[in-house]
């Protein structure tokens, strides 16, 4: 009964429940959440790897290393970023980017084998290919989501396999080999030292970041993570919202894909297999409520940059990949215990003095 | 609605069980049916024992899961657990610290125990998301083994558990063909009972339920929602742990790099066995049926000729079909109950 306003009071009292919310999100998203603090992780991290290691870690090739390797992780992160905006989660984005990757590198060997020429043409006609896997991808999660009413982690760990599946099927579970050499030249250039590949993550960072906090779909996906009840109750189809969402995350998976396939001219279904957790843990670092409704993309991509700087430190004073596991799985849970911790003592401020730390907030 | 077919759908709805056991069941009948038909050699005790066999490591752990799932949370490290504790427990042995099968299954226990309360601790004291905390706790476990117990690939088994590697419960050979059953069924099957025991008829299990449904309804109805989350992940990480050692036993080796990745295939056979991720529902009988679901159909596609590379497709395709068939029913039956509503207001 409690979702079932009869009269105007409890509409109002929702009213203003959403604007608390919402002046809520605000305030954490700005202050609180995500970029201010990882901004603080990104250059202690930074500055502890520089100070134990100057030598290796300052080294420029070990810094594009890292412009290199973030792109991808990073891109799928932010997709999974926009799945969990909405309260959801996407746990198909790395099976999706793989699939995209052997469909870009079998239809290239194949048209190579009877006109390497041709086949270079086509560079652009298979990235939009790669694109459009991504799109399927995300429109049969979507549709499941959205229309069937499968829950997201269910959905995306059914599809996840399917696509995996699918991708494993086709290779016979081998690494193919072969994609267009300009897209392997875009991979391996440099713009003023820059990685050609970290100015698209860049270019893709902001492009989603607009779109979330500056298109009316974007305000929709919010509202509809921070609370989808109200957000019916303001005739936000929320259909239309999670099936959107879940096409942009998967077009992003595509893209990923075709990041993999840039880096490094071969294409497995297996590749990144620890991606699927690892970019959940970026996304949450990143200031994401898995439970929907806050996020910043720009705390996504320092998250990615965070991650990245910490494994590639770890290499620098010979730390194994083990123990970057290990700091992993720390960072995560002392962030999330760190949130809750002052996220409870504001709770507990707040409380005495009611409506109008509300309002103040 | 007419009401001779009432006790008809009764009987009907009795079969198809709370979590749609029954449908489960069906299912699997008809794939084993289907699958005899088609091919000679899958109805064969062989056959059955094999399927057995590869169903008792995932099905304790599914065990493990359920708990978690009906308590409204999700694990994924169960399988670092399972391994850490196992591989540390194998390597003590083999420095030395040799007690007996017993020994080294209590050494493993109270290592699996330590790392469920790890997550319990940061789960229930912090109020975490449950998925969170045990992806960050997987890599720390994980992390941890690799590092500080060791990464070598361990070919030999201490003599306490090598022994009974290779020990069976049933050996039948008929037609020049053994059938085995592996000894470790006997633990497994011995679980699920203690399980659905402990689900169904001890407080404690009934907590598990009442959390799952609401915690905060249950706190105020006298569970104490923190201690009851505690001891859950203490309970299956020590669960996990014997899955571990299990794996190890009947594997006759112990690789460190093993099991961790195949977390999402056994919450699947859970989902699957009609368990709800939202906590609340499921029962032991469904996450049996739906392991040994898993497992025919794995078997089944390899009597049938798929290469083995569509296993994972199916699968895939199993739980959306499964879990779909699920939501467009519970779809219908809150429309269901509204029209009810309002009839009974109009009345």
């Amino acid at each position: 009964m409690k979702d079932n306003p009869t009269s105007s009071n409890p509409l109002k009292r929702l009213n203003e429940q959403v604007g608390d919310r919402y002046a809520q999100m605000l305030s954490r998203v700005h202050v609180n959440r995500g970029s201010g603090r990882m901004m603080l992780l990104v250059v202690v991290a930074f500055a502890v790897f520089a100070a134990l290691n100057p030598r290796v870690f300052l080294n420029p090739l070990n810094l594009q290393n890292i412009a290199i390797a973030s792109p991808e992780i990073g891109v799928i992160a932010i997709a999974m970023m926009l799945a969990m905006l909405t309260g959801g989660i996407d746990l198909s984005l790395v099976s999706i980017a793989n699939l995209s990757a052997v469909t870009i590198s079998t239809l290239y060997t194949s048209v190579a084998a009877g006109d390497p020429a041709r086949a270079e043409q086509l560079m652009p006609v298979l990235v939009l290919i790669g694109l459009a896997v991504g799109l399927v991808g995300g429109a049969i999660n979507g549709l499941l989501i959205s229309r069937v009413g499968i829950t997201p982690i269910l959905a995306t760990l059914g599809t996840m396999q399917i696509y995996n599946g699918i991708a494993v099927a086709w290779t016979g579970g081998s690494t193919l080999y072969g994609s267009p050499d300009s897209l392997t030249a875009i991979g391996h250039a440099t713009v003023g030292g820059v990685p050609m590949l970290f100015i698209v993550f860049v270019v893709i960072a902001i492009a989603v970041g607009v779109l979330v906090t500056r298109t009316p779909l974007g305000l929709k996906i919010q509202l509809q993570g921070a609370n989808p009840v109200a957000a019916r109750y303001s005739g936000i189809n929320s259909r239309r919202v999670l099936m959107s969402t879940y096409v942009v995350a998967g077009v992003l998976g595509g893209v990923a894909g075709i990041l993999f396939i840039a880096r490094n001219p071969t294409a497995s279904a297996d590749y990144g297999a620890s991606y699927v957790l690892l970019v959940i843990v970026i996304a949450v670092l990143g200031g994401t409520n898995p439970a929907g409704g806050f996020a910043t993309v720009f705390g996504v991509v320092l998250a990615t940059l965070t991650l990245q700087i910490v494994a590639s430190g770890f290499t620098a004073v010979r730390l194994s990949s083990y123990q970057y596991a290990m700091a992993q799985g720390v960072i995560l849970i002392l962030v999330m215990v760190a949130d809750q911790v002052t996220w409870r003592r504001r709770r507990i401020a707040r409380r005495p003095a009611g409506g109008t730390a509300a309002v103040k907030a | 609605m007419s009401a001779p077919a009432a006790p008809a759908l009764a009987a009907i709805q009795r079969l198809r069980g709370p979590n749609n056991e029954g449908v489960l069941a069906l299912i699997l009948l008809g794939l084993v049916g289907v699958m005899s038909i088609a091919s000679p050699a899958f109805f064969t005790l062989a056959t059955m024992f094999a399927i057995v066999r590869s169903s008792i490591v995932p099905l304790i752990f599914a065990l493990g899961v359920l708990i978690v799932v009906i308590s409204g949370g999700i694990d994924v490290s169960f399988a670092a657990i399972a391994i850490f504790a196992a591989y540390t427990s194998v390597r003590l042995a083999g420095a030395g610290m040799d007690l007996g099968l017993v020994g080294v299954f209590v050494v493993a226990l109270a290592l699996g125990a330590v790392l469920g309360l790890v997550n319990g601790a940061v789960i229930a004291r912090f109020r975490l998301p449950t998925l969170i905390v045990t992806l960050g706790t997987q890599g720390i476990f994980k992390g941890a083994l690799l590092t500080y117990v060791g990464s070598r690939y361990i070919a030999d088994l201490p003599a306490s558990m090598a022994s009974i590697s290779t020990t069976n419960v049933v050996q039948i050979s008929s037609g020049g063909r053994g059938a085995y059953l592996h000894v470790m069924a006997v633990p497994a099957v011995l679980l699920c009972f203690a399980v659905a025991w402990m689900l169904r008829r001890t407080m404690f299990g009934r907590g598990i339920y009442a959390i799952g449904g609401d915690a905060e309804a249950a706190r105020r109805a006298g569970f104490r929602v923190v201690r009851t989350q505690m001891w859950i992940y203490v309970l299956v990480g020590m669960m996990a742990a014997v899955g571990g050692m299990i794996y190890m036993i009947m594997g006759r080796s112990a690789n460190p790099q093993d099991l961790v990745g195949g977390e999402l295939d056994i919450i699947a056979a859970v989902v699957l066995g009609g368990a709800s991720i939202f906590g609340g529902r499921g029962s032991v009988l469904g996450t049996a049926l739906g392991v040994l679901l898993i497992q025919v159909i794995d078997n089944s596609l390899i009597l049938a000729g798929v290469p083995s590379a569509w296993q994972r497709t199916a699968v895939g395709l199993l739980l959306i079909i499964g879990v779909g068939v699920q939501a467009v029913a519970a779809k219908r039956s809150v429309r269901q109950v509204r029209a009810n509503d309002e009839e009974g207001v109009a009345a």
